[in-house]
């Protein structure tokens, strides 16, 4: 599975995380258009120097989970009190105790599983999913600092491509993603 | 940053690594060729492997009656080596998420191979209650489906089904964690790759670009991964310790059980953890990241655990008397001084005495020591859940019913059998994945390599001050 | 401001508690509905042991830390520090439950005795561990040698700001700081189970539970952390521990929110394998709690798991003071209310006994008739036993008091941040990831 390319992008390459952390500090105080930032590991103050919106995975981990809670706390209760109620070891039909191990697994389980696959899915990922990369150093030593140019002038190429140079990018280049 | 970092801690990393040294020592052993010592074992462990299947068709063919269990002792080896597997399979999660929770860094230098060992050993945890059942087609019995018998569903209220949810629920958990855990590493291996490896890796890598907003979010999945992870590890062996521990058998039904088998759980898994680290890191020459300070790390975890498990052992042992409950007294007494006298004793010097040595740093940094310390652990582990099984069915409450119990071959194959398993999945894990998390190490770099952090620099530093203020002085 | 003074007026407040509680105190021993002036002493056992574990608990967690190689904690320890010295007071207090064993003051302990110990096969079996000797000795022993450990923590500690030179001495007091901590785990771990034994599990003298001991010193672990919590604001409103920023509040309330769970967990197993087992000598202590106690049972559970939970669930809510001092709050008052649960029907049903037995002269009880008689569920409301009356609040308030006066006065005596600490540097930079170290008390939050 593989797009086909659609964008133009700027890109340079910095050699560490504290030269690109403050690249992306100055393109903010330039109210320069950020791409996306690729980086080979998560970079401590990243999100803060990107701006970047909080993270919600948790909302839904805690939604699935509940989903999970009430089908198995429910299911059972359904089972064992209207479906098929037996009696087992003298405990009363709706035995809670008894419930609650079941109960603990698949609030885990429903709530693992739906924030993995709900990851992949908002950042486009999955087995076979090719999505394109800018160099393959990235995922090596470099930390990569990109810049939309599709619709952009040449005074804006410019623009990012001395903003990239001052900064201390190297192989500065254009590619098409 | 790195300015923060206390001069007491030791480098997680040594050798002064960049960040492209390390993807080079750590992706390496993917992109060459196996050294003969690997060929050797994974043959060996292929051979264990093949025996294995040798032996569950046999007992399928043959019938339970090919074990030696009896009417007085239903569950030995089987169960033995259920509880001993799924023991060893807690130390992943552990390392990767309470250590986690608990910001241990020397855990990145281990965890990535500590959870696919974790995974592992579930795999062949998950073999017994099966082959257990005899009639191993009807195995799905065990999971509530809409059926045509009823529909008749699966019993809720017992503890053995609990250990279905909780056994698969950790499994697959354990799996999207290190999955996800791994992802970004795949991409680095990659973007090295050419040809078919390219091919391969492009699907096991998931299409990762290393984007700020995935980093963000990895990281916070991998966060509330963890949090669910933790009370997910310890109720998996909290809900095998409930087989034993909801029953009215004297020695069974002892309220310590639920966080006794966790403790002992995280114990045996260290154990196992530096087994194959010890043997992996010099394999793979992975030194410099799985340093002594890990090594000696671990040998912390494994005393603090031993002794609580003898805490818990001591504890039942003075309950029971406490008790005032003769069946209680005696399920103790014999398993001092009864037929399995002799697992009792492995037990005691091989989980509470013998890991006492590591109060000494000196051995605790030995890896000859350490090596042998941790098949110890392993066996007496292994002797725990033998006593508590097969020392406590034997002697029931009527005495005409006691028996005693040896395995046959069978038994004792399918045991060797899940070794050969177990070491086919690590050996083939080592040829295809990173075995140290690559990403993980080196967002602890500037924090935790000997470059950066550690007495040493702390010393240097020290002195150049003394010198810049003595200059100072001679100024004025 | 590294250095405490610790103010007349606060003093003064502390002190009129003080005599409110033992003014309370006094009461209980008059107002009580049961005989034998239960009330009275089962008060003063509850506080005693529930703040003596405090401290108790307070010393594992500087020793924990340490061993594990914490950073983030130094910056407070000082407070810990203070409060693992309670051991001292602590073991005081005990001795008037000491004298009055042995002067047959209090009924609290049916073993102790001797006349229902002769009379009864299982407490004679019991009778080399539950005697006065034993108790009386392992008391002064066990809390003398976690007082020395305490001692000698806060010496070292104290003598590391003025002797300590840092990379120069290669921090010699705090590796001898961690030497001492190392050994006081395993002591703390043995003796702790063997003294929980003797004050709290054998008021219900036949009952048994190997997990009692670890489930009651969770109970303990999360009372202390919830007062550090509170502690620590309280002196933060007063200027002191600028550096305790909201990222240190965020891990100390991630502990009691772990820890909550942890507790819930040892609750559910040792509640959940003696139903499910239903073994009579077992299931006895559930029933009559269940059926008797029945507020009490559900507001354990409430205030310890439930409402802790969905509050701390949230990350924010660790990071602002209004939600965590209510958490707080509410899981201190909660721990000991689990306290009260522990030690209050079992004193109350040995105070019953004890006196029918006093009354009947030395009647032959045999044990079916005796189990009999402890099974029957037919007591009437009693205030301070069912659930804690005015005078228990006031009791708690008063022994707070004396807790908060002491640690207090032991903050005075160093400087608040321990001055060459090897992690002093960590501590002070503390971030919890996603938040920055630079954000401060908690306050911020829109």
């Amino acid at each position: 599975m593989k797009r086909s390319p659609n964008k133009d992008v700027l890109f340079g390459l910095y050699n560490d995380e504290t030269e690109i952390l403050s690249a992306v500090h100055k393109a903010k105080a330039d109210h320069l258009d950020i791409y996306d930032v690729f980086t080979p590991f998560p970079v401590h103050g990243m999100e803060d120097a990107m701006e970047l919106s909080e993270s919600r995975l948790h909302m839904a981990g805690f939604v699935y989970g509940l989903i999970g809670l009430l089908t198995a706390f429910l299911g059972m209760t359904w089972i064992f009190t209207s479906d098929w109620p037996i009696i087992f070891g003298g405990k009363p039909y709706w035995s809670v105790p008894a419930f609650i191990p079941i109960t603990f697994e698949l609030t885990v389980l429903f709530a693992a599983i739906g924030m993995v696959v709900t990851f992949y899915t908002i950042c486009g990922m999955g087995p076979g999913v090719i999505n394109p990369t800018l160099h393959d150093r990235i995922t090596d030593d470099k930390f990569c600092l990109a810049f939309d140019v599709t619709n952009a002038s040449d005074a804006d190429k410019s623009k990012f491509q001395s903003f990239l140079e001052k900064t201390g990018a190297e192989e500065i280049t254009q590619k098409q993603i | 940053m790195s300015g923060h970092i206390s001069p007491i801690r030791e480098p997680l990393i040594t050798g002064a690594k960049t960040y492209h040294q390390i993807t080079e020592d750590i992706c390496g052993p993917t992109e060459r060729m196996p050294s003969r010592a690997w060929m050797i074992t994974f043959v060996l462990a292929v051979l264990g492997l093949a025996f294995y299947i040798f032996c569950v068709t046999w007992t399928i063919w043959v019938g339970i009656g090919s074990w030696n269990l009896n009417r007085t002792i239903g569950w030995g080896w089987d169960i033995t080596n259920f509880v001993w597997w799924v023991g060893i399979g807690h130390a992943g999660t552990l390392i990767s998420a309470i250590l986690l929770l608990f910001r241990q860094k020397w855990r990145t230098g281990v965890n990535r191979a500590a959870e696919a060992m974790t995974i592992f050993a579930v795999i062949c945890a998950g073999q017994f209650p099966l082959i257990h059942m005899g009639r191993l087609w009807l195995g799905f019995f065990i999971f509530p489906y809409p059926n045509t018998r009823g529909p008749l569903w699966v019993n809720f209220n017992s503890p053995l089904l609990w250990d279905v949810f909780a056994i698969s629920t950790y499994f697959t958990v354990s799996l999207l964690f290190w999955y996800t855990g791994l992802v970004p590493d795949f991409a680095t291996v990659r973007d090295r790759a050419s040809g078919i490896r390219r091919k391969v890796y492009d699907f096991l890598a998931f299409g990762w670009t290393g984007s700020a907003k995935h980093w963000q979010r990895w990281e916070s999945l991998s966060l509330i991964l963890a949090g669910l992870s933790t009370p997910l590890v310890l109720s998996v062996h909290t809900i095998v310790s409930f087989d034993f521990a909801t029953s009215v058998i004297p020695g069974w039904h002892t309220t310590i059980f639920p966080p006794y088998f966790v403790a002992g759980a995280i114990f045996s898994g260290f154990a196992m953890v530096q087994t194959l680290m010890i043997i992996t890191r010099k394999v793979l020459h992975l030194e410099d990241y799985i340093t002594l300070e890990h090594i000696d790390s671990m040998n912390k975890v494994i005393l603090a655990t031993g002794t609580i498990v003898g805490v818990a052992y001591l504890t039942e042992l003075f309950i029971s008397w406490y008790s005032g409950y003769i069946y209680e007294q005696f399920a103790f007494y014999n398993r001092l001084m009864g037929p399995y006298w002799w697992s009792y004793v492995g037990m005691m010097s091989c989980n509470v005495l013998s890991p006492q040595i590591f109060w000494s740093k000196k051995l605790r940094q030995n890896i000859v020591v350490t090596f042998a310390m941790s098949i110890f652990v392993n066996i007496g582990m292994w002797f725990e859940r033998f006593v508590i099984i097969a020392s406590t069915l034997a002697r029931d409450y009527l005495p005409s019913a006691w028996s005693y119990y040896s395995a046959t071959w069978v038994e004792i194959g399918l045991f060797i059998g899940t070794l050969g398993l177990f070491s086919t999945c690590y050996l083939i894990f080592t040829r295809v994945a990173p075995v140290v998390a690559v990403a993980e190490i080196k967002s602890i770099l500037k924090n935790a390599g000997d470059q950066y952090v550690g007495m040493k620099n702390a010393h240097k530093e020290h002195a150049h001050a003394e010198v810049e203020a003595k200059s100072g002085h001679d100024h004025h | 401001m590294n250095a405490f003074t610790f103010e007349s007026k606060h003093k003064t407040f502390l002190i009129g508690a003080m005599i409110l509680g033992l003014v309370c105190l006094v009461l209980s021993y008059f107002m009580d509905s049961e005989p034998m002036h239960v009330r009275f002493w089962s008060n003063y056992l509850h506080n005693t042991v529930f703040f003596t574990g405090i401290g108790f608990i307070s010393m594992f967690i500087i020793a924990a830390f340490t061993t594990a190689w914490a950073g983030w904690f130094v910056g407070m320890k000082r407070v810990w520090e203070a409060m693992s010295l309670f051991l001292i007071p602590g073991l005081i207090l005990f001795i008037p439950i000491i004298i009055g064993m042995w002067g047959h003051w209090h009924h609290l302990y049916h073993w102790a005795d001797a006349e229902a110990v002769a009379a009864d096969p299982i407490l004679k079996g019991k009778a080399s561990f539950l005697n006065k000797g034993w108790y009386t000795f392992g008391t002064l022993i066990i809390v003398g040698t976690w007082i020395y450990f305490a001692w000698k923590n806060r010496q070292i500690s104290i003598a590391e700001d003025e002797e300590g030179e840092g990379v120069a001495d290669n921090y010699a007091h705090h590796r001898r700081l961690r030497v001492y901590a190392a050994i006081f785990l395993p002591i703390a771990g043995f003796s702790s189970a063997a003294m929980i034994w003797q004050w709290v599990m054998s008021i219900d003298a036949h009952w048994y539970s190997t997990l009692f001991a670890w489930y009651s010193s969770a109970s303990l672990f999360i009372a202390a952390m919830a007062l550090t919590i509170l502690l620590l604001v309280y002196l933060k409103n007063q200027g002191h521990f600028a550096h305790i920023t909201s990222n240190h509040f965020h891990d100390m309330g991630k502990f009691v929110f772990a820890i909550s769970i942890f507790w819930t967990y040892m609750w559910f197993s040792q509640y959940m394998l003696i139903w499910y087992a239903n073994v009579g000598e077992e299931t006895i202590y559930f029933r009559h709690r269940f059926d008797n106690y029945r507020a009490l049972f559900f507001a354990n559970l409430i205030m310890n798991f439930v409402l802790p939970f969905f509050i701390l669930l949230r990350n924010d809510n660790k990071r602002k003071y209004g939600p965590l001092v209510f958490a707080s709050v509410l899981v201190f008052i909660g721990h000991w209310v689990d306290y009260f649960l522990m030690i209050k029907p079992g004193a109350r049903l040995t105070a019953i006994e004890a006196a029918a037995h006093h009354a009947h002269g030395h009647g032959g009880h045999d044990h079916a008739e005796h189990a009999a008689e402890v099974v029957r569920p037919v007591f009437d409301f009693a205030m301070g036993f069912n659930i804690p009356g005015l005078l228990e609040i006031g009791i708690m308030i008063g022994f707070l008091a004396g807790f908060l006066y002491f640690v207090l006065n032991q903050l005075t005596k160093a400087s608040l941040v321990p001055q060459n600490d090897p992690y002093i540097d960590e501590a002070l930079h503390h971030e919890v990831w996603p938040y920055p170290a630079s954000e401060d008390g908690g306050n911020h939050h829109h």
